[in-house]
């Protein structure tokens, strides 16, 4: 994850940095990065900020979503599980709200859910990491062993892959770890940046049984995944040619390469191949701060990697999540023999709110991915089954009719925390072919715009007035040459009254076949909303900051702003509980 | 349950009169030990009689006794484990499966490495750990019994996730009894 140089907020409008921050290189302020308040800047205390209260800031604090008690965290690093115990290490910032200082932190947890936190990992403590020590992947070794590669930012800004192991690999929860004295294992070849050489993967076994690993660069605008191989894990070569280059995508940061089977739901290990495994290849552009994927072939004897599709080719395709949703990971789960998926969620509201409430960021709930092949062109995302253990009470809602341009309140005890699923069946099997207009461009727009067909959906996080709203919904367009394409959205721009939070409106495509109903899948945790459309096709991360649709002001609704049709919806409604994230007793052991 | 035991301890009475004192002084000794430990435990009855039958000889604490129900524990999940994979063989109604599968996913952990870890900590006087460990393997087994009673699935394993449930239980309150005397030890 690169400094606040591309600042996290690259890609927005809304300039939330003051005008004393932008001058500099792009670093914040070292009395910002250290915790000093941010009052003491007058640029910063003169942008408009919400007059957020104790009460609002403590209701955005997630129940059962892992984040750490307080600063700041971003990328999720080496997640493995080992002995009984899965294991997520996270870019984690002990000083302060806003990223510096970059350590790893470390939590534990038995089912990906209850996590407990432990102490840090690792720290900047050694010149090959000192200016941080940041992303890197964990492999598993045959012979029980684990090895983490991961990037040391040098006090010149070099970037170098390093080596760590566990000091005792007895210890369930791998509390020390080691550096390897010796580093750094790999340092950035002639030809390459040394400012954008970082985040190794997980490495995989080749044919001649030499492992290999991934290592994102660009060169000029052309992002690519640099191959290394090794058979110790201390020494490597450069191999003559890359995985797979796309121009035009920029710098690819925590490049992630793993099999999926084509013929069944289960994960692979990241060194499968063979027939019936396509690979995926994933970077998380840093020109736009959003995490591409493309399904293709690995070729696993010139070590290459071609896409099913060019035209969706990594960074220019699909989106892994059409929201607020970077650096993710996934680690295969050989316990259960699933591939799981880790995202970071970072806040859009500003680094003075983030240091005022004294945290920010937020992993997603970890999910599992398989290959759809009823689609045969992307992945499925869905939550793991384990955070089902919090649902509490259930509320059925059966074929609620929502008539075009109408509002149903559903009555629910709370809405901050639930896992919602619903089903949307359009009356009128004729209404598709009814669709007269088409749309030149085709992508997610305020829920506002009426059309014939949609949008029609959810309304998360709204109070009784609808003053403050975040509708999650499905919108059919014809486009120019006649074909429908359903649009999955979620509308953040009217989620809250506070002018400084970033708002747009996120989403994409979904694919929906013949025989398919609408389906919707939420996760509402306050702050932090994942929606899921069509079993997990394509997926939807929102961090919204209500100020009125807060604690028991919080309700849901459904809502059909179609002009042309009614839609009916049925309902499974859970109130999730919490996860009771806390510190391992270590002290009781 | 209880007349058993009454007939029991009416028998070790008779030994205590007639045999030579020391080894029924010993035997008595751990009897009411193993009485006074589970008394304070959250059934009784259960922990006697797993205590009764592999308890013998002299010496013994409740350090030992602690140990005794941790491996007890262990055997009776590793038990429940083999079960639940015969069944899943032979079961036809593919609910059933689902059900017994889910289980199997549960007890998998407890029994490769929740309980052999809470034994080692135990072990090594890591009472939180070990507590903790325990507890968490008897969660197991109740969600094992939940999801079928949720299922409105007959459960083919309602008495054994209740033994592993109940010793786990047993198991916590001893080792935390162990823990309180070694804390006043130091």
């Amino acid at each position: 994850m690169t400094p606040a140089k591309n600042d996290h907020r690259g890609s927005d409008p809304l300039t939330s940095k003051a005008t004393s921050f932008s001058e500099d290189a792009g670093r914040l302020p070292t009395g910002v990065s250290q915790g000093v308040s941010a009052k003491s800047y007058p640029s910063v205390r003169d942008r408009l900020s919400y007059n957020w209260t104790n009460a609002m800031f403590s209701w955005q604090r997630t129940a059962y979503h892992f984040q750490p008690e307080k600063n700041w965290m971003n990328d999720p690093d080496g997640p493995l599980y080992y002995m009984g115990w899965y294991h997520l290490f996270y870019q984690y910032n002990p000083d302060s709200a806003v990223w510096g200082n970059i350590t790893w932190g470390h939590a534990v947890s038995r089912d990906l859910i209850h996590w407990f936190y432990l102490p840090l990992a690792m720290v900047p403590d050694r010149w090959f990491d000192a200016g941080g020590v940041w992303t890197g992947s964990a492999t598993l070794l045959p012979d029980g062993r684990i090895v983490m590669l991961y990037t040391g930012d040098t006090e010149e800004s070099i970037q170098i892959q390093n080596l760590a192991y566990p000091a005792n690999l007895s210890d369930p929860l791998l509390l020390e770890w080691v550096k390897y004295p010796d580093n750094p294992v790999i340092v950035p070849p002639a030809g390459i940046d040394p400012e954008e050489f970082r985040d190794p993967t997980t490495a995989w076994i080749g044919p001649n049984g030499t492992w290999r690993l991934l290592i994102g660069t660009k060169v000029n605008d052309t992002g690519m995944a640099l191959i290394y191989e090794t058979t110790n894990f201390t020494t490597y070569e450069a191999a003559p040619g890359v995985l797979h280059a796309v121009n035009g995508t920029g710098m690819w940061e925590c490049v992630d390469f793993y099999p999926v089977s084509t013929n069944s739901s289960e994960g692979l290990e990241t060194s499968v191949v063979g027939p019936g495994v396509k690979h995926v290849l994933k970077a998380s552009l840093d020109d736009l701060k959003m995490d591409y994927y493309a399904i293709g072939t690995y070729d696993p004897v010139s070590d290459t990697w071609t896409p099913d599709d060019p035209e969706a080719d990594v960074g220019i395709g699909l989106l892994v999540d059409y929201g607020r949703y970077y650096a993710s990971k996934t680690f295969f789960d050989q316990n259960t023999g699933r591939r799981i998926l880790w995202g970071w969620i970072n806040e859009t509201d500003t680094d003075y709110d983030d240091l005022a409430k004294g945290w920010a960021s937020v992993q997603t709930i970890p999910r599992v991915v398989t290959f759809d092949n009823k689609t045969g062109s992307n992945i499925l995302e869905w939550p793991v089954e384990e955070v089902e253990k919090l649902r509490l009470n259930r509320t059925k809602f059966d074929d609620v009719l929502v008539e075009a341009g109408s509002v149903v309140a559903l009555n629910i005890s709370s809405a901050m925390q639930l896992d919602i699923s619903v089903e949307f069946e359009i009356e009128g099997s004729d209404a598709l072919e009814a669709l007269e207009e088409s749309e030149a461009i085709i992508e997610c727009a305020t829920a506002q715009n009426r059309s014939t067909l949609g949008p029609f959906g959810l309304l998360v996080l709204a109070d009784e007035s609808l003053s403050e709203l975040t509708p999650i919904y499905f919108h059919i367009a014809k486009s120019t040459n006649g074909s429908l394409t359903t649009l999955f959205c979620a509308d953040e721009t009217r989620s809250t009254k506070a002018s400084e939070v970033f708002k747009k409106v996120y989403g994409g495509p979904v694919p929906v076949l013949d025989d398919e109903k609408f389906t919707m899948r939420l996760l509402v945790d306050h702050s932090i909303i994942e929606s899921f459309a069509q079993g997990g096709r394509t997926v939807i991360t929102s961090r919204v900051y209500p100020t009125e649709a807060i604690y028991g002001a919080a309700k849901l609704f459904l809502f059909n702003n179609a002009t042309g049709v009614n839609v009916t919806a049925s309902l499974e409604i859970w109130q999730m509980n919490s996860a009771f994230i806390h510190p391992f007793p270590l002290d009781e052991m | 349950m209880k007349s058993f035991f009454f007939l029991r301890s009416i028998f070790l009475f008779h030994l205590i009169i007639v045999a030579p004192l020391a080894p029924t002084l010993s035997l008595a000794k751990s009897t009411n030990l193993i009485k006074k430990t589970c008394k304070k435990t959250p059934y009784p009855d259960l922990c006697i009689s797993s205590l009764r039958s592999h308890a013998k000889g002299s010496g013994v604490t409740i350090h030992d006794l602690a140990g005794i129900i941790l491996n007890l524990t262990l055997a009776n999940a590793t038990n429940t484990l083999s079960h639940i994979e015969a069944l899943i063989n032979q079961a036809e109604d593919p609910q059933l499966e689902r059900l017994l599968d889910y289980c199997a996913e549960l007890y998998i952990p407890v029994v490769k490495y929740t309980l052999p870890q809470a034994i080692v900590a135990f072990n090594k006087a890591q009472y939180g750990f070990a507590e903790y460990g325990v507890s968490d393997a008897g969660d197991q087994a109740d969600t094992c019994e939940k999801e079928f009673s949720q299922s409105k699935v007959s459960s083919p394993l309602g008495d054994r996730n209740k033994l592993v449930s109940e010793l786990c239980d047993v198991a916590v309150a001893i080792i935390k009894m162990v823990s309180k005397v070694k804390h006043n030890l130091r």
